[in-house]
């Protein structure tokens, strides 16, 4: 066991830091939040060039073979600078779903910074539903007929490709299947969430599909997505732990920075015990981070098991630390002119994706029941 | 003791709800009920305080002879209940509970032959010019100075937090008259035109998408000197005033109450499986917590409004209705955040909040975690929540 950085992961989140650290400053993020598709086209072009696309993707699939404790590091540098960019979807969860599909080179080209895609897959009415999808394609001539409706696509505002999943007709099983966002018939409402992405609720009127787009076919379907959606957790949950460490540092500097009754606030016990609280938060949440990579190429049982204890340990504390950092500036916590605000509500997101507390504590009851 | 309340209470009840439901506009209503803040839009403020002022009912917890009822305070407690519970905005907080009691009490004849009808009427928005950059917790030390010159005021300073600023007609500001002092001892309480020249209003983008707060720039602005109330370097004296005069309504008992009615219809309406959300035992744990809290905060609230006689020093008491209201109004919000899950990671428009954005979202999302996101205010604003405990320390065991 060796919980220090290897040098070439050192490496990596030192050249993370700096680019994050220079380009992604306050200014910047709001100033992106305004676009329609949230999507800042010059940062990705730098995070192609660092590899950090292809870091997740195998040698053979074009990409750098790297760990998932590999884009654990990446992800909470990125985290630290609240980075909202579509690395999820397109360094860790694309990789997931098409490491061993037949992906006619999408990975490739994702990896490359030429493409990027949304995984569409929460339908409405449902809670992180997992089971079988409405959605669904129907055969028609050669190929098949897409049809349904999908809600809160993450990153679909900066995606051109979609990857939806869907049931089929004449088997069990859910399949992922590519769709052009652009293609006929695929109607999509965009919007904006708390932390500046940009998401859509996505509907399929019949849409051409032909049968090379199935990327995962409807018997592996079930785990592939279990697979991305822990990988997925995972590198958010690497981002919240980010996220919390740099709040630490924010609200540290500014005790020592803002005087009330003639001293430095931070003399005041009664905030350098909220300080300290959000400390042993902030620990607990990397060591609940590790506990999950410690099985994060797993499959199966352990993972999930593993990813739902964290979720919940992460998911807790990053309210804890963020709600408390507020609570340290006093009125300029609650404005959208310091950075606080912004952590919390980042981690409010990272928190309702991919399961929420209350999905992971059911997932590990009915994991231990049978 | 005696802890029923009376039957014509019921009467009383029955007569405001049926008044409410005839004035209430149901625009209006329907921007309360999606509202994103913890405050409603200041223009309704003023235009529901004009329509209740038809019956006389804008201010009624003044007194008598400055247009109030002679109502018990359990009356008045039913009344302001009933409005919140029929989705009725909030008035103008500033107008009606805190610069109009500071005026009747230590005004002139002429400032309340000048002020009180309008506020009565809800023709000004009135804002609060109390904390500054520098001075918020430690609000004593302000630096915004007053100098007389002849018969009017040169002010310079900057204010902050100054809610609803940019829509008010009028601030009420704490200013240094006198440096030489006491920090407490130089505060006057200063009324300003905030058409005046030599204002700079600028709002604050707020975490939940709202622009309510503001910040005041006061360069060389001219006030009639006139427009002191009460005594010069009184200011303080009359700020503190407020706070006793006002000791319950830092509960928030009565959004507290009407939000947790909505926790328990939206638990009715999300589902997991098919099933209510309310059905299922971690929610239900989570609802029954907090209805036990809030029946506790009323019965709180209740004992201060009916002057029990307490063992404590009474401001400490009020600190614990401040320090309970205040953390129930973020876990009721975190608790419709959570039944909505995912969803709630949307950010709707604040200007769209009273819209239903597509079938496919439950009706009336939007809004609610804008009110959850602005709720983090609640443990900061009106002293902070470890300001109330280092109060409750010292005043109710001298520690």
């Amino acid at each position: 066991m060796d919980f220090n950085l290897s040098d070439m992961q050192r490496m990596l989140l030192d050249s993370a830091e700096r680019l994050v650290g220079d380009r992604y400053s306050l200014e910047h993020r709001r100033a992106l939040r305004d676009r329609q598709d949230g999507f800042d086209a010059g940062a990705w072009a730098s995070f192609a060039e660092l590899g950090w696309l292809a870091l997740a993707v195998p040698e053979e699939k074009g990409g750098l073979g790297g760990s998932f404790d590999d884009v654990a590091v990446l992800m909470t540098a990125v985290g630290g600078r609240l980075v909202v960019d579509p690395l999820v979807s397109n360094a860790v969860i694309a990789p997931a779903i098409l490491s061993d599909a037949p992906d006619a080179g999408l990975l490739a080209e994702i990896a490359a910074g030429e493409r990027r895609v949304a995984l569409a897959h929460d339908e409405p009415g449902e809670r992180y539903g997992r089971g079988p999808r409405l959605t669904r394609l129907s055969r028609r001539g050669n190929g098949f007929a897409l049809t349904g409706q999908k809600m809160l696509v993450l990153d679909a505002g900066s995606a051109d490709t979609l990857i939806v999943t869907a049931s089929i007709e004449g088997e069990d099983g859910t399949v992922l299947v590519r769709v052009d966002k652009n293609a006929a018939n695929v109607t999509a409402e965009a919007y904006p969430l708390i932390d500046g992405t940009v998401a859509a609720d996505i509907r399929f009127g019949a849409v051409d599909v032909t049968a090379d787009a199935i990327l995962v076919q409807a018997e592996h379907g079930q785990v592939v997505l279990e697979k991305s959606f822990d990988h997925g957790k995972i590198a958010l949950m690497a981002q919240a732990v980010g996220s919390m460490e740099a709040t630490l540092s924010i609200c540290a500097a500014y005790l020592k920075e803002r005087h009330q009754f003639g001293q430095a606030i931070g003399k005041f016990q009664a905030l350098q015990h909220i300080m300290a609280d959000m400390f042993v938060a902030a620990h607990q949440a990397r060591s609940a981070l590790y506990q999950s990579l410690s099985v994060a190429g797993g499959d199966g049982r352990a993972r999930a098991r593993a990813v739902s204890l964290a979720a919940i340990t992460i998911g807790e504390t990053s309210q804890f630390v963020s709600r408390n950092a507020i609570q340290l500036h006093g009125g300029y916590g609650v404005t959208d002119e310091y950075e606080v605000s912004h952590h919390y509500r980042r981690l409010l997101t990272l928190e309702k994706t991919y399961g929420d507390i209350d999905f992971h504590i059911r997932r590990i009851a009915s994991l231990d029941a049978g | 003791m005696d802890l029923k309340p009376g039957g014509e209470l019921d009467d009383f009840r029955q007569m405001v709800r049926a008044a409410v439901a005839q004035d209430l506009p149901p625009d209006m209503r329907a921007r309360q009920r999606a509202f994103g803040g913890l405050q409603s839009e200041n223009r309704d403020a003023l235009k529901w305080a004009a329509i209740l002022n038809e019956r006389g009912w804008s201010v009624p917890h003044w007194p008598v002879e400055h247009g109030g009822q002679d109502w018990t305070p359990l009356q008045k407690f039913v009344f302001e209940d009933e409005l919140a519970s029929a989705w009725a905005p909030d008035v103008n907080w500033g107008a009606t509970h805190m610069v109009g009691p500071v005026i009747y009490t230590f005004g002139t004849e002429e400032q309340k032959a000048r002020f009180l009808p309008d506020i009565r009427a809800g023709r000004y928005y009135w804002a609060q010019g109390f904390s500054e950059p520098g001075n918020g917790s430690d609000l004593a030390n302000l630096r915004t100075a007053a100098v007389l010159q002849g018969d009017r005021y040169i002010v310079n300073g900057q204010k902050i937090w100054t809610s609803g600023a940019h829509d008010a007609d009028w601030g009420f500001f704490l200013v240094r008259t006198d440096p030489a002092v006491k920090a407490q001892r130089g505060i006057s309480f200063l009324l300003i035109d905030l058409k005046s020249p030599g204002i700079t209003i600028r709002q604050i983008p707020e975490i939940n998408g709202e622009a309510d707060l503001c910040e005041v720039f006061l360069d060389n602005v001219e006030v009639p000197a006139e427009n002191l109330v009460g005594e010069p370097g009184m200011g303080w004296t009359y700020a503190k005033f407020l706070l006793d005069h006002e000791r319950t309504t830092s509960s928030f008992i009565y959004w507290n109450k009407r939000e947790l009615r909505r926790v328990r219809a939206i638990a009715e309406a999300e589902t997991l499986d098919g099933l209510p959300l309310a059905r299922l035992p971690q929610f239900q744990s989570r609802l029954a917590r907090l209805e036990a809290e809030v029946a506790a905060l009323e019965w709180s609230v209740l004992r201060v409004l009916a002057a029990e006689e307490f063992a404590y020093d009474l401001t400490a008491v009020a600190s614990t209705l401040k320090v309970s209201g205040s953390r129930l109004q973020q876990a009721i919000t975190e608790l419709q955040v959570d039944l909505y899950g995912a969803l709630a990671m949307r950010q709707f428009p604040i200007e769209l909040a009273h819209q239903t954005p597509t079938p496919l979202w439950p009706e009336n999302i939007a809004g609610r975690t804008a009110t959850a996101l602005g709720s983090r205010a609640a443990t900061i604003f009106g002293g902070t929540l470890q300001i109330q405990r280092g109060i409750i320390a010292k005043l109710a065991f001298g520690l």
